[in-house]
């Protein structure tokens, strides 16, 4: 049976506040699919309406053939791990997996074959007899999924729930998410605001920001092709420098920018109809610049090097921040001033409503 | 690590020797008492220096056991104290469970009356009380002397603020557990408040086993006295200069449950008295 996830037209109002907006969104079965955006965004909403924990205003929400909206959380054929785990601390690791078996009255012989299977599978099946608070962060973690694979769900929906570990077993327990997720083949959604979370993990990321989805797409669809000037910011480290445009023409291969200031920026993005350079702004990724004798001049504020590349935080001459790429041997120091040069088909032009135009074939 | 200085070495030796002194005066009278019990009622009656000098016996104890209502009073005091006890513990857990977990309309407005309570003195309610008791012919029986300490604002609030206190995503997994609302109480939430329960429930029994004005006054039949209406019953003659000796082994035998319940659950009472000031 089909666990794809079809939400349509869904709007949350808490009082006179509404903090999801008209959100449609459609999720293939078996896919792996993250809620990014910054706190307070709707995210969490958006997966607890799906869980059955928050209330839908408007629209609906289907899992497969079945719609779910007006079920209670129990019965909608999900499982969720929550940012902190939510075990209940008087019970054992196996009674914590098999509560939610013994409610819908699953024989026990079947509660144990599947409590032992899923506790085998997250290698947690010599911590069965001990209760949480024996347990470390990432034991705890594995529990909480491990109660979750016991019920079988349609769907897993995961809240943040690597927020809580240290940054190493944040990138184990990632890993191990992954594989998951190829092993059962499940429909999974997981909230984070964490975008190497998102990046790695997903199928596919929906961007979300101030009650909207702003954007959904691969991994690389957001990262190279952003729909908005707000995901081209929140997606990638350092962020992509936005730098304001006071006028636009054609160029020899696509738009001509001219920055008060910097001067003009050949573009491989096609001038899009009716551009209006007001409230424009072009987006630089570090990664498409390059030390060069022609380009940008950059004064170079902070240098920030990552081993294998330099980071050159800086400003340009009308006062724009911009951040540049160089290699790892880089013998720029703060004050100096560099040129860069910019990838014309790498960037970015975005119109003064945030849309996104980008160079044809672009990726 | 920190070491301790001598200023700081002195100001503990003061406040030992305080908390010794201290120890001593609470200890003093039980003593008395005690020593009083096992004195010859006899020569108590010629002047108490006798609990000094003797001579000493278990006559005033075993009296207990011949010829007093004691023992029926202390079932008395038993019953009430449990079953008042165990009315505390049913009423405040589902109240607190409804207080701090669901959301109901008024809910706010009616946790705000039933603190009210908390500000009404039992002088205050004693005679229309009565008055209620008498018309539903209520007076002298263990309910009557066990409903009036069942409505314990106290306790309502004690148990609003622990469940207040779980985190909601318990009840939420539990939810996504297929459980119901009356399973979440019972299995999930219910067994996490223990700590809160056996605080409640001491503090309560130990309320019904000294409780002296409501028993005085709803008790009238002797067969329904509980033990410190009985025990103050018997002390009829003037000044208590005759039989001493029987009425300190009297309060020694009323005594010992409350202090075999602060014995087995000393820890919980602490951690009551301490109100979670320490962590």
């Amino acid at each position: 049976m089909s666990a794809a996830i079809d939400i349509r037209h869904l709007t949350k109002r808490f009082g006179a506040l509404t903090v999801l907006d008209d959100i449609s969104l459609q999720i293939e079965d078996g896919e792996f699919v993250v809620f990014l955006g910054p706190s307070g965004c709707g995210k969490s909403t958006l997966l607890r309406m799906i869980a059955g924990l928050e209330g839908v205003d408007e629209g609906e929400i289907a899992l497969g053939d079945r719609r779910i909206d007006p079920l209670p959380p129990g019965e909608r054929g999900v499982a969720m791990v929550f940012q902190s785990y939510a075990l209940y601390p008087h019970m054992t690791v196996r009674q914590n997996m098999a509560f939610g078996l013994e409610n819908v009255r699953t024989p026990k012989d079947e509660i144990e074959r599947r409590t032992d299977a899923a506790a085998k599978i997250l290698e947690i099946d010599h911590l069965l007899d001990r209760k949480p608070q024996m347990l470390s962060g990432g034991q705890r973690q594995r529990v909480a999924i491990g109660r979750a694979i016991v019920k079988e769900p349609k769907a897993f929906l995961f809240d943040e729930p690597l927020s809580n570990l240290d940054a190493a077993l944040r990138g184990r327990t990632r890993l191990e998410l992954a594989q998951l997720h190829q092993r059962l083949g499940a429909t999974m959604i997981f909230v984070t605001h964490d975008q190497v979370e998102a990046m790695t993990l997903a199928d596919r990321i929906v961007v979300m920001h101030d009650r909207r989805i702003e954007q959904i797409g691969t991994p690389m669809e957001v990262y190279q092709r952003p729909a908005t000037k707000f995901v081209a910011g929140f997606v990638g480290s350092p962020a992509m420098s936005m730098l304001p445009v006071s006028g636009v023409t054609q160029g020899p291969s696509g738009a001509r920018v001219t920055v008060d200031g910097v001067g003009d920026i050949d573009t491989a993005v096609p001038l899009p109809p009716g551009f209006a350079a007001k409230g424009a702004s072009i987006g630089i990724r570090a990664e498409d610049t390059t030390p060069s004798d022609t380009g940008l001049p950059l004064t170079v504020d902070v240098i920030e090097r990552l081993g294998d590349r330099t980071l050159l935080h800086g400003h340009l001459p009308d006062g724009s921040e911009l951040v540049a790429q160089d290699t790892g041997r880089s013998t720029v120091t703060a004050g100096d001033t560099v040129r860069v040069a910019v990838d014309p088909h790498a960037v970015h032009l975005f119109d003064a409503d945030g849309r996104a135009h980008h160079a044809t074939g672009a990726d | 690590m920190s070491a301790t200085t001598p200023i700081q070495h002195g100001h503990s030796r003061t406040l030992f020797w305080i908390a010794v002194a201290v120890s001593v005066l609470m200890f003093a009278p039980m003593a008395w008492v005690l020593v009083l019990s096992f004195t010859d009622n006899e020569a108590l009656s010629r002047g108490t220096e006798a609990a000094f000098t003797g001579p000493y016996t278990l006559k005033n104890y075993t009296d207990i056991a011949g010829n007093s209502g004691v023992f029926r009073w202390f079932v008395n005091s038993l019953i009430v104290g449990a079953g008042q006890t165990a009315g505390v513990l049913v009423l405040s857990s589902l109240a607190g469970y409804a207080f701090g977990r669901l959301e109901w309309p008024g809910r706010k407005v009616i946790f705000v009356i039933v603190l009210f309570g908390l500000a009404v003195p039992e002088q205050a309610v004693i005679i229309p009380r009565h008055q209620i008791f008498s018309t539903l012919d209520l007076h002298n029986t263990y309910i009557g002397l066990m409903l009036p300490g069942m409505s314990l604002p106290f306790g309502v609030f004690l148990m609003t603020q622990f469940f207040r206190a779980i985190p909601p995503e318990i009840d939420e997994a539990a939810l996504l557990d297929n459980a119901t609302r009356w399973r979440i109480f019972w299995k999930v939430l219910l067994p996490l408040t223990l700590p809160a329960q056996a605080t409640l429930g001491i503090f309560t029994f130990l309320f019904a086993w000294n409780d002296y004005w409501w028993p005085l006054i709803s008790a009238t039949d002797k067969d329904m006295y509980t033990l410190t209406i009985g025990i103050a019953s018997s002390q009829v003659n003037f000044a208590q200069t005759e039989g001493l000796g029987f009425l300190a082994a009297q309060a020694v035998f009323a005594a010992l449950p409350v202090l075999i319940v602060y014995i087995i659950f000393q820890k919980h009472v602490v951690t009551a008295v301490s109100g979670g000031a320490v962590k």
